[in-house]
């Protein structure tokens, strides 16, 4: 197999993602040590003590990782935001009186999301940590796209032709290919074969789709295939998922 | 694909939810969103930026070693012996009003409260007033739990063990006359600390509590005479034991000591003239390169001076703003090409 043979093991991503992450933990750290060195809260008393740092640090932290999402489904959204929620409700629980009150050799934070989380300094800094955890990377993406497109940035890149929108209007259609009982169905599709060239791709992942070979036949344009009333054929893609989201465009790779 | 019929009762339901088709929003990162986008965070960096500089410049503070390693400084006599209750005073001048309310902190440097096993040595059940403990200290205060005469230790611990006992009394010169400027000790500590952290046992006295147990090694007081005037400051629930107790996240920190009371002369803060802080001089440091200072500051929104959080802010606002022309060159150069 290949992954026994060691054969995807691709030293370029593993240094880059290595750098990725060196970067991320120096800046994760340092930028609150710097911000909390020397100073108080703005009513005098004191915020770099041990815990307070701690809570800031891994507050950074959760905030960081949970912006450098790729993509945002729904469920992936839910998930996220409820973890941060999650994050802070048990932060509070943990550090709030009734807990110390039961065990207090267990809870020795008590007081500390209270204390630190109401400066706006720590929120600032909180921000700046995030914020300089994820520009790097979207300036490095953008910068890639630009001097070295891959074929998925070309697709994203050429705008959708309009007929297609005007003809995608289904409003929840998650429902399988089969059921067109109102149209005119795969009989063309079934009768000139194509189905058996083009495998079915089911994932949905962002806006586009994108033919696996070069010689990827186009659904949305004309089709050698039968077509009953002379009508311009049907937008129909047969042997994939219609959503309302996905859109089909034919791109040509030039570099073989 | 050829139509199939559902054989098995496992297969999972033809939904989006289940197939993993569910829309998505993906950000693509086109030039028409990330260059107006870096150029937006730059701006706003830059304004946070400036708004944080400012502030941290109005903030007044001043500092002053009084270790005493060099001989000029005037409790290198201190430092050197080994007295107890050394005495020095320090004199400076302030040229302006320091705006009130002015914070009095002393500092300590390449002190490492953050160690491990420092920080671990403590009895948060005793702190907390169980009596149960007092008698059998928590194993993790070792060996700082019992004294040599297997006597309990109460507060137990490295940290309480290791408590700042320096004080500072701060006299104000002018015309020839010698003014004490009144330090308030009340609520510099935390309100969680003093109210839930940390509790007295409740016996009355405070001092029969404390039978059959021993004060920590290096203090010179029980802890039920930490401040005998005042009830509500003695025992656990005293100021600057609270106040020791949170222990620093990094090895130069600063603890609040006193805040200057404002009344009477002192109103708007301290003002200008000949200021000399009396100091007792028992902590010693110089066995491991330590410094201690003191500090007067006062606060604004953002806390004490600070100014790594305004100039990061302004230098990140920069850059962005640098990236966003850089890509928008890099958008033009290379967009033309494709258009060919």
């Amino acid at each position: 197999v290949d992954c026994q043979l060691n054969l995807y093991f691709s030293k370029k991503s593993f240094f880059k993602c290595a750098l990725h992450s060196c970067y991320s933990s120096l800046v994760l750290f340092f930028i609150p040590y710097a911000a909390m060195y020397d100073t108080v809260r703005d009513d005098g008393k004191d915020i770099a003590d041990y815990q307070s740092f701690a809570l800031l640090t891994q507050t950074c932290l959760l905030f960081a990782v949970s912006i450098q999402m790729s993509y945002w489904t729904a469920v992936n959204t839910i998930f996220v935001l409820g973890s941060l929620v999650m994050y802070f409700a048990v932060t509070f629980t943990m550090y709030s009186n009734g807990m110390f009150t039961i065990l207090p050799s267990a809870f020795p934070f008590i007081g500390t999301a209270r204390n630190s989380l109401n400066q706006p300094n720590v929120w600032l800094t909180i921000f700046l940590t995030s914020i300089l955890c994820v520009l790097p990377v979207i300036t490095n993406r953008f910068l890639m796209i630009q001097l070295c497109p891959t074929i998925n940035d070309k697709a994203k890149a050429t705008p959708a032709p309009p007929t297609q929108r005007a003809r995608i209007r289904r409003t929840s259609s998650r429902r399988s290919g089969y059921a067109f009982s109102h149209a005119q169905g795969y009989g063309d599709l079934v009768t000139s074969g194509r189905f058996l060239r083009r495998p079915a791709l089911t994932r949905s992942s962002g806006f586009t789709h994108v033919g696996r070979t070069t010689t990827s036949f186009s659904p949305m344009g004309r089709s050698a295939g039968y077509s009953p009333t002379g009508r311009p054929q049907n937008n129909k893609v047969p042997n994939v998922e219609v959503t309302s989201l996905q859109m089909y465009r034919t791109i040509t790779d030039s570099a073989p | 694909m050829v139509k199939q019929e559902s054989e098995s009762a496992n297969r999972p339901d033809n939904t989006a939810f289940t197939q993993q088709r569910l829309p998505a929003w993906q950000p693509i990162l086109s030039a028409g969103i990330v260059i107006p986008g870096f150029v937006l965070i730059g701006l706003a960096f830059i304004g946070i930026g400036v708004a944080l500089f400012v502030t941290s410049k109005s903030i007044q503070e001043l500092e002053f070693d009084y270790t005493g390693y060099s001989n000029e400084s005037p409790c290198s006599s201190c430092a050197q012996s080994v007295v107890a209750n050394c005495k020095c005073s320090l004199n400076f001048t302030l040229t302006t009003l320091l705006q009130g309310p002015v914070f009095f902190y002393y500092g300590l440097s390449n002190y490492f409260q953050n160690y491990r096993r420092y920080g671990a040595s403590k009895d948060d059940n005793q702190l907390y007033g169980d009596l149960s403990y007092f008698t059998s200290p928590s194993s993790s205060c070792s060996p700082y739990d019992y004294d040599s005469s297997k006597k309990p230790i109460v507060p137990c611990g490295s940290i309480a063990n290791s408590m700042f006992n320096d004080t500072f009394t701060l006299t104000w010169t002018v015309n020839g006359k010698t003014n004490n400027v009144s330090l308030d000790g009340k609520g510099i500590a935390w309100w969680t600390d003093y109210n839930v952290k940390y509790r007295n046992p409740n016996v009355t006295p405070l001092k029969n509590a404390f039978n059959g147990t021993v004060k920590p090694i290096n203090w010179a007081k029980p802890a039920y005479e930490l401040d005998a005037s005042d009830p509500s400051n003695n025992g656990f629930v005293n100021q600057d034991f609270l106040v020791w107790m949170r222990r620093a996240a990094l090895p130069n920190f600063r603890k609040l000591y006193r805040r200057i009371d404002a009344s009477g002369d002192y109103k708007n803060g301290l003002p200008a003239g000949n200021y000399t802080v009396d100091i007792t001089y028992n902590y010693p440091v110089r066995a491991f390169n330590g410094v201690k200072k003191i500090v007067f500051s006062n606060v604004s929104w953002m806390g004490g001076r600070n100014e790594f959080l305004g100039i990061a802010y302004l230098v990140i606002g920069s850059l962005c703003v640098v990236m966003s022309v850089v890509m928008l060159i890099v958008y033009a150069k290379f967009k033309f090409p494709d258009e060919e």
